[in-house]
């Protein structure tokens, strides 16, 4: 018997006609294309030899096509918990935030009567409110304006910004690059550039916020930078805003420097070449006391590091003529390569400025947030930093240079007899200890070493590992809070309440744990100044010795314990 | 005036140096007209009110034709190709032009040539653009020094002359960049009884009497309890976020918020969220989508929500939806954080800035934060809240502490202004001011969109942001504007989106109707000289239907634009 053969159905039949014409439309169309038949050749031979080799090539470009398309945030969509509008619902109902900031606690309340009241000009003679009671002082010595060459009170300074200010009014009212460029602001990049022999300057709207934008401008994820152990605050932040790889050396320890420098030497041998900085201070905020800038020089010319020196505190008071930390040293500028500064400190204004070469500051014009999202300075302050240089200038001995400015002599003088009294003192002796040097201006006092064991106080606060820097790690707020720091400050702000009640107005030094990255310890601020006399510095030496010797002549363990419970 | 150096040009007499400004002999009388003119008629008022029903309306939004659109990225593309090209050439042959970029001695490069590759191939061309140099008060006028650059803008050779140009640049909202004048006087007084400089920061060196009185002052304009005052706008909002945030809080922040913010909450440290500019719909479902899945991974309710908006964006001239987010705020518990940099003093019947003009109590914003450079012609930045916040920034607030204190003058600018603008002072000398921006902003706005620009932003705000799109017109606007007279910022890529390159006219009360009838006139002939009006006419209310099939768009004459703008500006129409 004779079967008909299978009729195959119609529709398939045209399926498979259509897809056939097509493929060889598009096999023809690749031969068309130049190349096109090399390929097509190569395809078929290629499958002739291995028809697997088709199959897992094919695998392989769907595997990447379905890569390509996946989300790049599908890890974190997986981990999301799959919820239906009702329970979004209640869980947004029983959500509760903490507070935005957490209340002031009644055992820290006492720190915002910490802050005095002055009324009229910080300069050397003040008076003061209390808060509480509106009683004024007047005639108090004042131990903590930063202003000091006490150039804010100048009156040439004064004259010469009320002479700007009737001729470009207070604000300058937009960012440097849209036409907030006065003449005076560029007088005043002259001025600082020359002054501190560099070869051009460019100046921000505020000192603290200078740093920060600085070194972001030259470091990037997988540069390197080494920073003192003991830099203040706003260096620390501009590190870690940075990106960038950070090492730390033990503060002023050159030894140590040395050595990661050389371990890392190793490292860096076959690597990219990356940029590599060290930061440190001309005049340490936190200590008082400043790096062997020869050495260090040395160090970074060998290992091929740029220096980054912050001179806030040193620019004005170093050197015979304020020219900070490389004049002492007798080194030119040009071996620092990016000097960060204030003008609201020693230069009587308000602002900051960064001095290098012509390539580091255009950089900065077009790279440095602060510099091109803000306002420029007002004109007026250009003027009296300015103004300042010139003052320190036109004192300087053209003949001998390395002769002390007589401007600067008094703060010197005056930094050395404060630092001498307290440092030689018996009476004082083992109860504080001073922890700055003879040049620094500023003076830093903390309770003596032993005392503080006596008392069973940590040899610092916060810092790495601590609790407070795990708090902060945590999102704990309310951990912030160290105790024993909170009354190691209270005592220390009895010694400042006893001196101001004999008309002497000192500070210390306020750090907020949380922020700092490094150990601290709480200490006694004095800011010398040029125009304080012998009189007055040994007047204000004998109260401040009567009120530390009160408070802490007799702190023990117990009394200490009666601080905390009293607060 | 900058001009391309002539090559007759004899540069001998011309100093790479800026000159100083020279010395100024006018009167008192004069000095203060080009400062702040004079009203011409109290027609010219306008008072920046919302309409209560509609509290917010989203601004019309033009396209521009596709042909600008590509020829905008044909002009990249051009730019991009050719700065690469001589890049490539230049190190190769002239490396000595490109120390920076290149290893030096054994020194790695101060910044990779790709970083700088936007600066130095595209800028660097119209550098002359920016950063003009400038004496005397940037009021009414500014006069802007006179250069001439014949290397491509790498010297600028400065004859010592400058030249008067009405001031559409300055962020001087209701012109009390003064020289002359109450506000002057009394900060002058202050460096005779305070000195020039705060001696360092408040905590340590202590609060002033006068750093008191004003930190009240904000605080009653802006209606909280206190405030703190900072002596940088842009470090007020750096430094900020770190006392209020951490690793467990979340930020959800508006894609254009300004960079100061962002730099802020990226030191902070807490996570980060970006919701597409005023898009409520969007944030809302971040928020829910953001409590109901808690933090990433361990699903833990986030430690607190802050959401980040700014009053006015000072870029599109928008302000952002706030009656929108006040009522997410009451549904969902977030805080708010609003930086009214640019609207405090600008926006509003009373220049309390947005929450004023939308009349929300400020009980509703956790933390108002505003700059002082913009609208009282001071410089710095405040953080306004409650007592207890204020208590708590004050011992942790890392500016405050570590930071300078604003200097004297700076500060009594701040007290004498803003107490002249909340009528303490000066009787009605505030009001005028914030009526005349009222009028100037209205007017200025619907008569560029009547001309035919493309405007983005919203009716009141004081920044205009006027289109150009393509990147070659930006030198180009800005020199023409220039030759007549007028000084403008230009601002494009990385500022902007890569194509919306634009002019920012930024309005003052110290203009009459007269200059900005002067402006216009000026817009109109470079508007039809660039080719810049694409709008198409349904922004600023169709005159002339035109024909749209022969691509005629409709068009208002100058002549009609001046006769009725002024009082069709002051309705609610548009």
């Amino acid at each position: 018997m004779e079967t008909e053969p299978q009729k195959t159905p119609q529709f398939i039949q045209i399926v498979a006609s259509i897809a056939s014409r097509a493929w060889y439309s598009l096999i023809t169309l690749c031969g068309k294309l130049p190349g096109g038949e090399y390929v097509i050749n190569y395809v078929r031979a290629s499958h002739k030899n291995d028809p697997w080799r088709t199959f897992l090539e094919i695998l392989l470009a769907l595997l990447a096509i379905r890569y390509f398309l996946a989300s790049r945030y599908s890890q974190d969509e997986k981990d999301k918990v799959s919820l239906t509008e009702k329970e979004v619902d209640e869980l947004i109902d029983d959500w509760v935030p903490v507070p935005i900031v957490p209340k002031l606690r009644k055992d820290e309340r006492w720190q915002l009567d910490s802050i005095p009241l002055i009324h009229g000009p910080a300069s050397t003679r003040v008076t003061v409110e209390d808060p509480h009671t509106g009683k004024k002082t007047s005639d108090v010595l004042n131990f903590t304006s930063k202003d000091f060459l006490c150039m804010g009170t100048n009156s040439k300074v004064k004259e010469e910004s009320i002479k700007e200010m009737r001729a470009a009014g207070v604000g300058a009212c937009g960012p440097p690059n849209f036409y907030g460029t006065q003449d005076v602001h560029v007088r005043v990049c002259e001025d600082l550039a020359k002054f501190l022999g560099a070869e051009e300057g460019i100046i921000y709207g505020q000192d603290y916020c200078t740093p920060t934008s600085v070194l972001p401008c030259f470091l990037k994820r997988g540069d390197i930078v080494v920073v003192d152990g003991g830099v203040r605050l706003a260096l620390q932040k501009a590190a870690l805003i940075s990106r960038c790889d950070v090492e730390w050396f033990n503060h002023n320890d050159l030894d140590h420097l040395e050595q990661i420098l050389s371990n890392l030497e190793d490292d860096l041998k076959d690597g990219p070449l990356n940029r590599r900085f060290i930061v440190t201070e001309g005049l340490f905020e936190n200590f008082g006391d400043s790096p062997d800038l020869k050495r260090l020089v040395e160090i970074k010319n060998h290992y091929k590091f740029r220096l980054f020196l912050d001179e806030t505190n040193s620019v004005g008071t170093l050197g015979p003529n304020g020219r900070g930390l490389p004049e002492v040293y007798g080194i030119p500028r040009t071996e620092i390569e990016i000097t960060v500064g204030s003008m609201a400190q020693s230069l009587g204004s308000s602002g900051g400025f960064c001095v290098g070469c012509h390539d580091m500051i255009y950089h900065q014009i077009l790279s440095s947030n602060a510099y091109v999202f803000s306002a420029s300075l007002p004109p007026y302050c250009a003027t009296a930093a300015s103004t300042s240089i010139h003052l320190i200038e036109n004192a300087e001995n053209k003949d001998d240079p390395s002769k002390s400015n007589p401007l600067i002599k008094p703060l010197k003088d005056n930094s050395k007899l404060l630092h001498r009294l307290f440092n030689e003192s018996n009476s004082l002796k083992d109860l504080i200890f001073v922890r700055s040097t003879g040049y620094s201006p500023v003076l830093h006092m903390r309770i003596n070493s032993n005392l503080r064991k006596s008392l069973g106080l940590p040899e610092g606060y916060g810092g790495p590992g601590s609790f407070v820097s795990k708090a902060v790690k945590r999102g704990h707020e309310s951990k912030y809070f160290d105790v024993q720091y909170n009354t190691e400050n209270y005592v220390l702000q009895q010694v400042i309440n006893k001196c101001l009640d004999g008309k002497v107005l000192i500070t210390r030094s306020k750090r907020v744990l949380h922020h700092e990255l490094l150990p601290v310890v709480p200490e006694l601020i004095l800011h010398s100044n040029s125009k304080f006399t012998e009189e007055d510095i040994k007047h204000a030496y004998n109260v401040i010795e009567k009120a530390i010797i009160d408070v802490l002549g007799n702190l023990n363990k117990e009394r200490f314990d009666r601080y905390t419970n009293e607060l | 005036m900058s001009l391309k150096a002539d090559a007759n040009l004899d540069l001998s007499k011309w100093s790479t140096r800026l000159p100083d400004a020279p010395a100024d002999g006018r009167s008192d009388e004069e000095k203060a007209e080009m400062e702040f003119g004079r009203l011409t008629s109290e027609k010219w008022l306008s008072i920046a009110k919302c309409d209560p029903d509609h509290p917010f309306k989203a601004p019309i939004a033009d396209e521009p034709p596709y042909f600008v659109v590509i020829m905008t990225y044909l002009n990249y593309l051009v730019m991009i190709l050719i700065g690469h090209i001589r890049d490539f050439l230049g190190m190769l042959f002239t490396p000595q032009n490109y120390k920076a970029m290149l290893p030096q001695n054994g020194y790695p490069p101060w910044y990779a040539s790709f970083e700088s590759f936007y600066p130095r191939r595209l800028k660097g061309r119209m550098d002359d653009c920016f950063a003009r140099p400038i004496h005397g008060v940037p009021g009414r006028y500014t006069y802007c020094f006179n250069r001439v650059s014949p290397d491509g803008n790498k010297n600028f050779y400065y004859d010592g002359s400058s030249t008067p140009c009405l001031n559409l640049s300055s962020y001087n909202y209701l012109g009390f960049a003064q020289s002359v004048g109450r506000c002057t006087d009394d900060s002058i007084d202050s460096v005779r009884t305070h000195g020039t400089s705060a001696g360092g920061p408040c905590d340590v060196a202590g609060h002033s009497d006068l750093l008191r009185s004003t930190e009240k002052t904000i605080a009653k304009f802006v209606g909280k309890d206190d405030s703190l005052i900072f002596s940088m706008g842009y470090g007020t909002n750096a430094h900020l976020f770190t006392s209020l945030l951490n690793s467990k809080c979340l930020v959800i922040s508006d894609s254009l918020n300004h960079s100061s913010t962002r730099f802020g909450i990226r030191l902070s440290g807490a996570a980060v969220k970006v919701f597409p500019h005023n898009d409520m719909a969007a944030l809302e479902s971040i928020i829910r989508e953001s409590i109901s899945q808690g933090q990433t991974k361990t699903h833990r309710p986030w430690k607190k929500i802050l959401v980040c908006v700014e009053g006015l964006y000072s870029m599109e001239g928008e302000y952002c939806n706030l009656p929108a987010v006040v009522a997410l705020r009451e549904r969902y518990k977030f805080y708010l954080f609003i930086d009214e940099a640019h609207s405090i003093g600008a926006l509003g019947e009373h220049g309390r800035g947005v929450t004023e003009y939308f009349n929300i109590p400020s009980s509703k914003i956790d933390i108002m934060m505003g700059t002082l450079t913009k609208s009282f012609g001071a410089a710095g930045g405040y953080i306004a809240a409650t007592q207890d916040i204020i208590d708590r920034l004050r011992v942790d607030f890392t500016t405050n502490i570590y930071g300078e204190t604003p200097p004297p003058p700076v500060l009594q600018q701040i007290q004498t202004s803003m107490r002249i603008v909340a009528g303490e002072l000066n009787g009605n000398e505030g009001k005028e001011r914030l009526e005349r921006i009222a009028f100037n902003s209205r007017y200025l706005r619907l008569g560029l969109k009547r001309l035919g620009y493309i405007v983005y932003g919203n009716d009141d705000s004081p920044v205009i942001p006027a289109l150009l799109y393509t990147p070659a017109k930006m030198p180009a606007a800005s020199r023409m504007f220039l030759k007549y007279g007028i000084a403008i910022v230009i601002v494009g890529y990385p500022a902007t989106a890569l194509i919306t390159s634009r002019i920012r006219f930024c309005v003052s009360s110290a203009l009459t109707k007269e200059d900005i009838d002067r402006i216009l006139a000026v817009a109109n002939l470079i508007g039809d000289k660039m080719c810049l009006k694409f709008g198409s006419g349904m922004a600023g209310g169709e005159h002339h239907p035109g024909d749209w099939k022969k691509g005629i768009r409709p068009r208002w004459s100058l002549e009609e634009v001046l006769a009725k703008t002024p009082e069709d500006c002051k309705k609610e129409m548009y």
